[in-house]
């Protein structure tokens, strides 16, 4: 039907009955209309009103359906009632209706889309709630099991040590390297699972303070040293003349970001060498941007490789976890940390040549020279631990014994005791020079014999205490040195730095 | 045989066309569109001893009952209000719908219709009934026909009466 004016509409008049007696004008699906038969097979929605309509009156329908030809028309029809008969003036929308249809079949979509939604938000929020709630079991379950973990390598990686110390044949030499080495790799993996862990929780807070560049790549340095057996691969470490002293970042994520891209690479090369660079992209009044970038001559990895491998758990040869050691979680933590850096990471690599990763963060540059913070601080000259009191309280036995051991190497006059009550008795009538106190204990725990500072300041008013634990959140640090920690010392730690803190401790 | 005009009102989607189609036709689909003019369906049914033919207008009222053009129920006898029984949002505020479905065409009463039994258990039927502020004629399913010649019979009934 063609859009002629004709062609909308039609003018009828019927009888009160509905019998069409005249078409006056129009020609809307005329076929329909036939003088003297009934309007009502085509128009039903007349049948039962046309006795009520009101006489003289315009009477409105609007958005009736009428069939034509099996074709469906929206109209709109007037009415207007005589003495004698109905004028029916009915006006073809079906264009307009077909528009109107439309947006309301758009609308009918919106309305199920936003119904769907709602339902599906419900359903989201319910399984957040669970994930959430799983989440927290998860974190608890690795608390306890890292605490755990540490707890035991603590005595493994502290008795290794001790033993190293005595006279050894070559193969009991070399066995207990291989413990200590074994040990080592456990607390990589132990940290890293932990980190991620908090990582994923969003709990992991950066530092700001002030850093040098110089200082990370030298201590990056140290820190990689022992993980490089193979003589036939070369560390190379490279720094620009010209670099900011100072820095605003967090040194200890920074050195965790270099040392887990070399652990990586030293692992995969072979032969050859490990290139580790620090280059300046842009340098601003207030912002510096540095690119650190780890080149290796290792077997390299696929193209497709490189997408995958900042994943977490991502091996790529299913035998690497056996033969590498770890959990592939190194580069996964890596990535998280550059990104919330801010920074970016990025890998390019050739199977059989070797591989580059690139990590570029911004910095932001301090320009008034301020006193280095407490990290940066060098240990102080070892003082004699000669006669000085020591209590330690731990309740493992295995611990216990330990630094027993290396303590009375250094010739200090020690009390051991295996929890807070005990601990606390002891202090509350003696003076003692230092107090090693373990978190976790039976009966009255480290805080809680903290908390009872009351009992013990008699005796032992200056007396610095130090936190041995496994545990290593940041809330539980801040909360330890509330409560007047002087120090806290992570199991496991090794006894050198233990010593080292010690002294520097009571020589302050 | 007498002629009845009567209106079937109710939410976008509670199944109004659903309940006519098996009324009228004993059919039912699950394809259901949506309209946005009138559809007039007729049956002659037998009541007592009435032949009546009833002439049902199916208005949907999903831009709001108070937009239902008011000549709509010209002539018309009685009309049934239909909500769906699993949406809680259909008749949560069934009695304002009433209110203004009887406001437009004048009635004293409607035929209070809810509808997809078959969607609800027992119990939830049951807290559906706790939830709905107002009476309810009729429960029914259209995709069986379960008590949708009951709803009719009391549409036709409340139209016999005017």
């Amino acid at each position: 039907m063609s859009m002629n004016i004709e062609n909308v509409f039609i003018q009828l008049k019927i009888n009160y009955s509905g019998v069409i007696v005249a078409v006056s004008g129009g020609k809307f699906a005329e076929k329909e209309f036939i003088i003297e038969e009934s309007i009502y097979g085509i128009c039903p929605f007349l049948e039962g009103i046309l006795d009520v309509l009101p006489l003289k009156e315009p009477f409105f329908l609007e958005g009736m359906v009428v069939v034509s030809e099996s074709k469906e028309y929206n109209v709109d029809l007037e009415l207007l009632k005589n003495q004698e008969s109905i004028n029916v003036l009915i006006h073809n929308r079906t264009n307009v209706s077909k528009y109107v249809e439309q947006l309301n079949e758009k609308r009918k979509d919106f309305f199920f889309i936003k119904r769907e939604i709602i339902e599906k938000n419900i359903e989201l929020d319910r399984l957040r709630k669970i994930a959430d709630k799983a989440n927290e079991e998860k974190s608890r379950f690795l608390a306890i099991m890292s605490h755990e973990i540490r707890n035991s390598l603590n005595s493994i990686l502290g008795y290794s040590e001790i033993i190293s110390s005595e006279k050894l044949n070559k193969n009991l030499s070399e066995h207990l390297k291989n413990i200590s080495l074994a040990g080592k790799n456990l607390k990589v993996i132990v940290n890293d699972v932990l980190d991620l862990s908090r990582i994923e929780a969003g709990k992991l807070e950066l530092a700001s303070e002030l850093i040098s560049l110089k200082e990370i790549m030298r201590n990056c340095k140290n820190d990689v040293q022992y993980l490089k057996i193979n003589k036939e691969v070369n560390l190379i470490f490279e720094l620009p003349k010209k670099i900011p002293k100072l820095i605003l970042g967090d040194p200890v994520r920074i050195n965790q970001i270099l040392t887990n891209l070399i652990s990586n690479a030293i692992k995969f090369t072979k032969k050859g060498s490990i290139k580790i660079s620090l280059k300046i992209i842009y340098e601003t009044a207030n912002e510096v941007k540095i690119a650190f970038e780890v080149v290796d001559t290792g077997r390299g990895i696929s193209k497709e490789q490189c997408l995958n491998v900042f994943e977490e758990y991502y091996q790529n040869k299913l035998n690497d976890s056996r033969i590498f050691k770890g959990a592939g979680l190194g580069l996964a933590i890596v990535n998280r940390l550059v990104k919330g850096m801010n920074g970016k990471v990025s890998v390019k690599s050739e199977l059989g040549v070797g591989a580059s990763f690139f990590v570029e963060i911004p910095f932001s540059k301090i320009s008034t020279l301020k006193k280095h913070s407490k990290s940066a601080l060098k240990n102080g000259e070892v003082t004699d631990l000669k006669h000085l009191k020591i209590l330690v309280a731990d309740d493992d036995l295995l611990n216990q014994k330990m630094l027993l051991h290396v303590l009375k190497k250094e010739n200090a006059t020690i009390s051991l005791v295996n929890d807070g009550l005990e601990a606390l008795s002891k202090i509350e009538q003696e003076t003692f020079d230092l107090v090693l106190l373990d978190i976790n204990m039976p009966n009255m725990t480290g805080e809680e014999l903290m908390l009872n500072k009351k009992h013990f300041i008699e005796y032992n008013c200056n007396t610095p205490f130090l936190a041995l634990t496994a545990n290593t959140n940041p809330e539980d640090i801040e909360r330890y040195l509330k409560l007047g920690f002087k120090e806290v010392i992570f199991k496991p730690y090794i006894i050198h730095d233990l010593l080292s803190k010690i002294k520097t401790i009571l020589r302050v | 045989m007498i002629t009845k005009k009567v209106i079937v009102v109710g939410d976008l989607g509670v199944g109004k066309t659903s309940l006519i189609k098996r009324f009228v036709l004993s059919e039912f689909s699950e394809d259901s569109f949506y309209k946005v003019a009138v559809r007039v369906s007729e049956k002659i049914v037998a009541y007592e001893d009435e032949i009546i033919k009833l002439i049902i207008w199916n208005v949907a009222g999903a831009d709001g009952y108070e937009k239902i053009p008011k000549n709509y129920f010209l002539g018309a006898s009685a009309a049934m209000i239909i909500f769906d029984l699993s949406r809680e949002s259909t008749y949560l505020k069934i009695d304002d719908s009433i209110r203004i479905v009887k406001e437009l065409s004048g009635f004293q009463e409607l035929v209070v219709v809810g509808n997809k039994t078959d969607l609800l258990s027992k119990k939830e039927l049951k807290n559906v009934k706790k939830k709905v502020s107002i009476g309810i004629d009729s429960f029914t399913n259209a995709k069986v026909g379960e008590n949708v010649s009951d709803a009719f019979l009391k549409l036709i009934i409340q139209a016999l009466r005017k």
